[in-house]
């Protein structure tokens, strides 16, 4: 039976941003709206089982509910049975939950940092990421109708998945040698001592970065990567930067959040290869992973950053739409 | 003197407290580029600027909330409820907050806050825009309740008001707006709780508030057509009252009439027909009579209102009651 | 923004202050010798100062029905503030305004209020005086997501964005409203979502979490201060007492009061300062023992201090 996983964070797009930057305010009704055409795509698909990740909001009761009039569909919608603890955690199990149940793709509503989890638990499933968070540089800004479309041609099996699927990359942390973290687009090492408010705003406090991609076009760290060399998500590289004070060689243009341009210095840049490890050099620390503080380093701890190109599958929206309606998809000849 | 009409006497006192202290700021529902609803606020948006007198949404706990805490933070903010009516939007404000702020903290508070609002029938505007709701007021510890009935009045209690640092409901009657009488040029301040007596009589006491005050005079020149002297005490400022005034009348004449255009059930007339008989007992010679408004809500239709409201023959007939 | 270890264990301090404070009233009051009723702030330290270890002399906070902590943390003298709980003269309003009202304008604090939402106009009021003084003050609006669905709430966040008033709005989402679970009481969850309809900035934060709080309150106040205008700043926290003392709390379960004990503020906070090393244990336990004197000390002077004398009864009604 095709089925599908849906995990929405409530808590995404209301951090700091919207004070320290001009990020956009995702209220949970709006992502109500959006996953109920992301259902309504996959029913037309003819998906039969959207499995939901519980949390606080109650995604799963209000779009249920809110679906039961004309547009009802025909598919059967199930909240997975586990505890809420209404943090991080609720998504990595809930992936995990998920794969173990054989669902052929998880759709995330979330940013950078609720994908980041959700890759934890998710294993070989691959994620369909809809940006709803803050620092999207990893999910992408899709309608979800079509998006809804997408990954049913991929559950239903309609498009292969060699034809639908990228295999991201990812960074590993360790501590003391251990893993103990990953990130899907940026670790940078702050001078923070505390995780606090999570958002990464003050560039001041920024000493050092490793990223899986760069762009120009994304927002957040990754960008000042963009700035120096471009890395697309496809190219098995990545790099690391440390940063440096206003006498810096290099000084990099770059959107470090929403309406949050500044420049910021760099001592030296270097790209990584697969496997390649960088030894965190400030401490004590906070590491956060793609745009949330998350990792507290004390003095005595080592800290290392790898990359590994054995990220998340993801599904490309563009391709598995094209290589479908290419193969007759969409038609219906009488 | 200035020859003015009774809303000019009250911007005249808006204009030169203002002038005069520029803590002084007013806020309200359209008292901006409107001028008022009834016009009273005209010109001031154009003297103070929008910093100081400023046009709020419909939101009158906001209003009224944010006049209290600018109070109670050193301004002295002039609110204005553009008909007493809605004072019941707003309450809470008025008086859980403001009236009481001082009591709770153990007298480390001021609320300089003086509300003004309009009250009063007599215009069609029927039953959520005409009541006279004086009494609720008076029943507020905390709270000081104004009720001018003349230009003069109205611009020196007005200017007491807002000199005054507790919170004020300074309450005026609408159909008076238009009324003309002459009045004091430059300074003028009449102390709050200091009765008028409007018109001297020796065979009976009427005190009344308002437009009352009008009917009142009105039947005191009709009657003295047939002999009898009215004397026409008009409070002012009903709460803190001067009784004093009043008991002294009553001593003189020995009969009382008390008459407001409110409901006369619970009504501020009963307060007063009670201290006179606590108080003054001894002095009178007839029972007091009271006059008010039918218990019924404000009707819209003409001859209903007419009938609503009390008038110059419900006065005389009182008083030739009790003669 | 960097806080000085000064600054940390001033903060860590308040909030013990707070903790002993609010578990000695509950201790006496639970003898009887406390007379009315008290809401406590046990759980919710960080929130109260977290905001307020942003504030300065210009600046004012409103408060609410559970105050106690606000206050402490805007710098009120527990002394004062357990004489007045005990009604006693040399309380803050001399008796008479108890649990629910203790205030110092003076202090910047509007007071505790026993009016749930009230202190939004209140506060919206006290932005604007700021604002028309050019003082460069702020004010700061504490209330609970019950306080949420009140008109004071609506017609002060409009007010205040349209003015573009200096006004922080705390909501403390404690997730009950008395005995009505939010998950009943509004259709939403953040009570920062509603920002949006006043075009104001609104944000979630942990509010047991005192960085995260501080963090997000500084840059809230920042912005007052740089004439932006307001923020709905959300802190998602519990109350580890019931509504008031003596509630059977029947409508919460155990469970989820344990689940929020684990995540004690204080504690930590606490863990966090000992981890990075910004402080020995033996320094916690020396301020632990000076907040438990200093508290022991306010419940000697709120004994010892007299009951108000009867003349006091109509005094301080009017201003003369």
């Amino acid at each position: 039976m095709p089925s599908v996983g849906i995990i929405s964070n409530p808590a995404s797009g209301k951090d700091i941003r919207r004070l320290v930057a001009y990020a956009t305010v995702f209220g949970n009704n709006e992502k109500v709206n959006l996953i109920k055409r992301v259902l309504l795509g996959l029913d037309a698909l003819g998906v039969q089982r959207v499995y939901f990740m519980p949390e606080y909001f109650g995604f799963y009761h209000r779009v249920i509910e809110s679906l039961s009039g004309q547009h009802r569909p025909a598919l059967e919608a199930r909240m997975l049975d586990m505890p809420i603890e209404a943090n991080q955690s609720d998504s990595r199990r809930a992936a995990a939950l998920m794969a173990s149940v054989g669902v052929k793709c998880i759709i995330t509503f979330g940013g950078d940092g609720t994908n980041r989890v959700v890759a934890q638990g998710a294993g070989e499933v691959p994620l369909l990421p809809i940006s709803t968070g803050t620092n999207n540089v990893f999910p992408v800004m899709v309608e979800g109708t079509v998006a809804g479309l997408a990954a049913g041609l991929l559950a239903t099996g309609a498009v292969r998945p060699e034809q639908a699927l990228v295999r991201a990359k990812k960074l590993v942390i360790y501590i003391n040698g251990r893993p103990v973290d990953s990130a899907l687009v940026d670790a940078v090492v702050l001078t923070d001592q505390f995780i606090g408010s999570r958002a990464v705003w003050d560039t001041d406090k920024i000493k050092q970065v490793v990223v899986t991609r760069g762009a120009t076009t994304n927002i957040g760290i990754a960008s000042v990567a963009g700035g120096i060399r471009h890395i697309s998500p496809e190219e098995p590289l990545g790099m690391e930067i440390v940063m440096g004070d206003a006498d810096a060689p290099l000084q990099v243009k770059a959107a470090i959040g929403p309406g949050l341009i500044k420049k910021v210095p760099v001592t030296r840049h270097k790209l990584l290869e697969s496997g390649q490890r960088v030894t965190v050099l400030e401490k004590p620390c906070v590491i956060a992973l793609d745009g949330e503080r998350e990792i507290q380093v004390n003095r005595g701890d080592r800290a290392e950053v790898e990359l590994s190109l054995e990220g998340p599958f993801v599904v490309d929206i563009d391709r598995t739409l094209s290589t479908a309606a290419a193969g007759g998809a969409f038609l219906d000849k009488k | 003197m200035l020859e003015m009409t009774y809303a000019q006497a009250i911007n005249a006192a808006l204009r030169e407290e203002m002038r005069r202290d520029s803590t002084v700021y007013i806020l309200g529902e359209d008292v901006g580029v409107f001028g008022g609803c009834f016009g009273v606020t005209t010109g001031l948006l154009e003297e103070f600027g929008g910093q100081r007198v400023l046009d709020t949404p419909i939101s009158e706990t906001a209003i009224i909330g944010s006049a209290v805490g600018a109070a109670a933070a050193g301004l002295r903010p002039v609110p204005e409820i553009m008909f007493m009516d809605f004072m019941a939007v707003c309450l809470d404000e008025f008086f859980n907050q403001a009236a009481k702020m001082r009591y709770m903290f153990g007298g480390k508070a001021k609320v300089p806050v003086t509300l003004r609002t309009a009250c009063g029938a007599g215009v069609g505007a029927a039953a959520q825009h005409s009541q006279s709701l004086e009494a609720w007021f008076t029943h507020m510890p905390g709270v000081k309740v104004v009720m001018p009935s003349t230009p003069a009045d109205a611009k020196g209690l007005l200017v007491a008001s807002i000199r005054d640092d507790n919170p004020v409901i300074f309450i005026e009657h609408k159909v008076l707006y238009g009324l003309s009488g002459e009045v004091p040029e430059g300074e003028y301040v009449i102390p709050l709780g200091k009765a008028d007596i409007k018109r001297k009589g020796s065979d009976v006491t009427v005190v009344a508030t308002a437009m009352m005050v009008h009917k009142a005079l009105a039947a005191a020149q009709t009657l003295a057509g047939e002999g009898i002297e009215v004397e026409v005490v008009d409070p002012r400022t009903l709460s803190p009252l001067d009784k004093d005034t009043i008991l002294a009348s009553v001593a003189k004449t020995g009969r009382l009439v008390v008459v407001h255009e409110a409901v006369k059930n619970s009504g501020f007339g009963g307060e007063i027909a009670a201290i006179v008989a606590e108080e003054g007992f001894d002095y009178l010679d007839a029972p007091i009579m009271r006059i008010g408004a039918p218990f019924t809500p404000v009707p819209f239709s003409p001859p209903l209102e007419t009938a609503y409201i009390p008038d110059e023959n419900k006065i005389i007939a009182a008083i030739k009651e009790i003669l | 923004m960097a806080l000085t270890k000064e600054e940390m264990l001033a903060m860590y301090e308040k909030m013990l202050l707070i903790r002993e404070f609010e578990e000695t009233v509950a201790n006496v009051f639970s003898q009887g010798q406390i007379p009315g009723f008290v809401h406590l702030y046990v759980g919710e330290e960080a929130v109260a100062v977290g905001v307020c270890s942003n504030l300065g002399v210009k600046d004012y906070i409103a408060s609410t029905h559970r105050g106690h902590g606000h206050g402490i943390a805007r710098g009120a003298s527990v002394n004062k503030m357990m004489a007045e709980i005990f009604g006693k003269i040399d309380g803050y309003c001399k008796g008479k305004g108890g649990s629910m009202h203790i205030a110092d304008v003076e202090l910047g604090f509007l007071g505790a209020n026993g009016i749930v939402g009230a202190g939004l106009p209140l506060a919206t009021g006290a932005a604007f005086a700021n604002n028309y003084l050019k003082n460069n003050g702020v004010a700061v609006c504490f209330f609970g997501d019950g306080a949420s669905n009140r008109a004071t709430f609506h017609e002060a966040l409009n007010l205040a964005s349209i003015w573009k008033l200096p006004v922080v709005f705390v909501c403390e989402n404690n997730m009950y409203g008395i005995s009505m679970s939010q998950k009943v009481h509004q259709n939403i969850t953040d009570v920062s979502d509603r920002a949006t309809a006043y075009g104001i900035p609104g944000l979630t934060v942990d509010g047991n979490d005192l960085m995260a709080v501080y963090e997000a309150s500084a840059e809230a106040v920042k912005r007052a201060r740089a004439g932006e205008g307001p923020t709905l700043l959300e802190c998602k926290t519990y109350r580890h007492r019931g509504h008031f003392e003596g509630d059977a709390c029947v409508y919460r379960c155990e469970d989820e009061l344990n689940q929020w004990k684990k995540k004690c503020p204080i504690e930590r906070f606490a863990a966090r300062l000992l981890e990075m090393s910004l402080a020995e244990q033996d320094e916690l336990n020396v301020i632990k023992e000076q907040v438990k004197e200093q508290i022991k000390g306010a419940l000697e002077f709120a004994r010892q201090s007299p009951l108000p004398d009867v003349t006091e009864l109509t005094k301080d009604v009017y201003c003369d």
